[in-house]
């Protein structure tokens, strides 16, 4: 299935009184969601912002597609009876059509070098930088999947396998998103590195990087998860920088995964559910050596003794 | 070290499964936004609301950066529950689907109440019952 490649936005002025019930029927008719935006005075995170006035505008968005005439008119029937009910706190219905590019690479522009742990450097691929002669850089355009460098988890997991004896060794990135550290293990001196994720669009991403940095022989990215197909290889070194949940639910895979004296990093955990998710490890013998915070993540840095 | 705000946007997504799609790609990337960063870190804070509609309040920096908190459950939703309802009205000044007490509009109202905009419980009442109007519930007492 293709995404649709233009949406169209239906906007709502509204009342803060009247709000609540235009987020109502955007969400009948709309897609995914509803954004408000509410204009505010300029602050500082010193204080929260004050909104300004009570006017609100509430959008949702219609994907391109052959129901899109009888959804909008749908929006407006609603609207005008609410309109009829109180037409001094809503506004009129207006429509325009966004394309993914115009959001989709909108943040590019304030993605810039980024220097994490010791020696690495994470850049964008449309960047130059001349880096130090110690300095490992690994060269980025994550498109749509996850791993800029700039999320605290990315960075957390950056560190620790900056840390680790990487040179020579086997390792698995599971989730790897945009391979960013896939990558920096192979940079490092992996002998190789397999990467999975579940998202297509991740792969592909990770793909692309993997072959614009020069590690295509050095790096397999597959789509899939755990458990690997029978019989299993184990690798010295895993990565799973994904979520709480998933790192509990994967948790005897990813034992399974792990070679003897090997090590796991475990990262994308909110500090909520690091306890869960130790836990979880705990259960399928792995030890903790490590935990490291930044933030609100946590990263569980574990072996498996035997 | 305080920071300029560039904006503030309220988003109302399933807790939990946040996509890129609209509305978050297009709201979040208008203002230079990693989105997938963001889908992430609601999809992992929000994962125990799933199957509800969870209010996020973002507050977006100059350089970029982002913060955000998660809410309670939208008015309608709260309503509709409390008049056990499955839809609101689609005609709210002539078909009346339910009604809602007094004490209702003041419990949903105080259980909202850090999330509205409003200075004590008699202005957060007056906004939920207006909110129950315009679904087509009455409020009666």
């Amino acid at each position: 299935m293709n995404a649709p490649t233009r949406w169209l936005e239906l906007s709502v002025r509204a009342h803060q009184e009247a709000a609540e019930t235009v987020a109502a029927l955007l969400h009948k008719w709309g897609e995914g969601g509803v954004a408000i935006f509410q204009d505010h005075e300029q602050e500082t995170v010193d204080h929260d912002p004050r909104p300004v006035g009570a006017w609100l505008t509430l959008t949702t968005y219609v994907p391109d597609s052959a129901a899109i005439a009888a959804r909008r008119d749908g929006l407006e029937k609603d609207l005008w009876h609410l309109h009829a009910f109180h037409g001094d706190l809503v506004g009129e219905l207006e429509t325009q059509w966004v394309a993914e590019e115009d959001w989709a690479n909108a943040w590019k522009q304030f993605y810039t070098v980024l220097h994490v742990g010791e020696r690495l450097v994470i850049k964008p691929r449309w960047q130059d930088y001349a880096p130090a002669p110690d300095e490992i850089v690994i060269a980025l355009d994550p498109g749509m999947a996850f791993g800029t460098g700039t999320h605290p988890t990315t960075q957390l997991c950056l560190e620790a396998l900056e840390k680790l004896p990487v040179a020579g060794k086997s390792v698995l990135d599971v989730g790897t998103g945009s391979g960013i550290l896939a990558i920096a293990a192979a940079k490092l001196g992996a002998a190789y590195v397999d990467a999975l994720d579940t998202d297509p669009v991740a792969v592909s991403a990770a793909r692309d990087n993997v072959v614009e940095a020069g590690l295509a022989s050095a790096i397999t990215v597959r789509e899939g998860t755990l458990p690997l197909s029978d019989p299993a290889p184990t690798y010295d070194v895993v990565l799973a920088n994904i979520t709480a949940q998933t790192l509990i639910t994967l948790a005897p895979h990813l034992r399974a995964v792990i070679a003897p004296h090997g090590r796991l990093l475990a990262c994308g955990i909110i500090d909520a559910k690091a306890d869960a998710a130790l836990a979880a490890f705990d259960a399928e013998g792995l030890r903790l050596l490590d935990r490291r915070e930044a933030g609100d993540w946590v990263l569980l840095d574990m072996e498996r003794p035997t | 070290m305080a920071k300029k705000v560039r904006a503030v946007i309220k988003l109302q997504v399933p807790g939990g499964k946040a996509t890129p799609a609209p509305p978050v790609g297009p709201a979040l990337g208008q203002h230079g936004v990693n989105i997938m960063a963001f889908v992430k870190e609601f999809n992992e804070r929000s994962s125990s609301q799933a199957g509800y509609i969870v209010p996020v309040e973002m507050t977006i920096f100059e350089d970029r950066s982002f913060s955000f908190i998660t809410k309670t459950p939208p008015a309608a939703d709260l309503l509709r529950r409390a008049a056990k309802v499955e839809k609101g009205s689609g005609v709210p000044n002539v078909e009346k689907v339910g009604r809602v007490t007094q004490d209702q509009v003041r419990e949903i109202a105080e259980m909202k109440m850090p999330d509205l905009n409003a200075n004590d419980v008699e202005a957060a009442m007056k906004i939920v019952a207006g909110t129950a109007r315009s679904m087509g519930l009455e409020v009666v007492s």
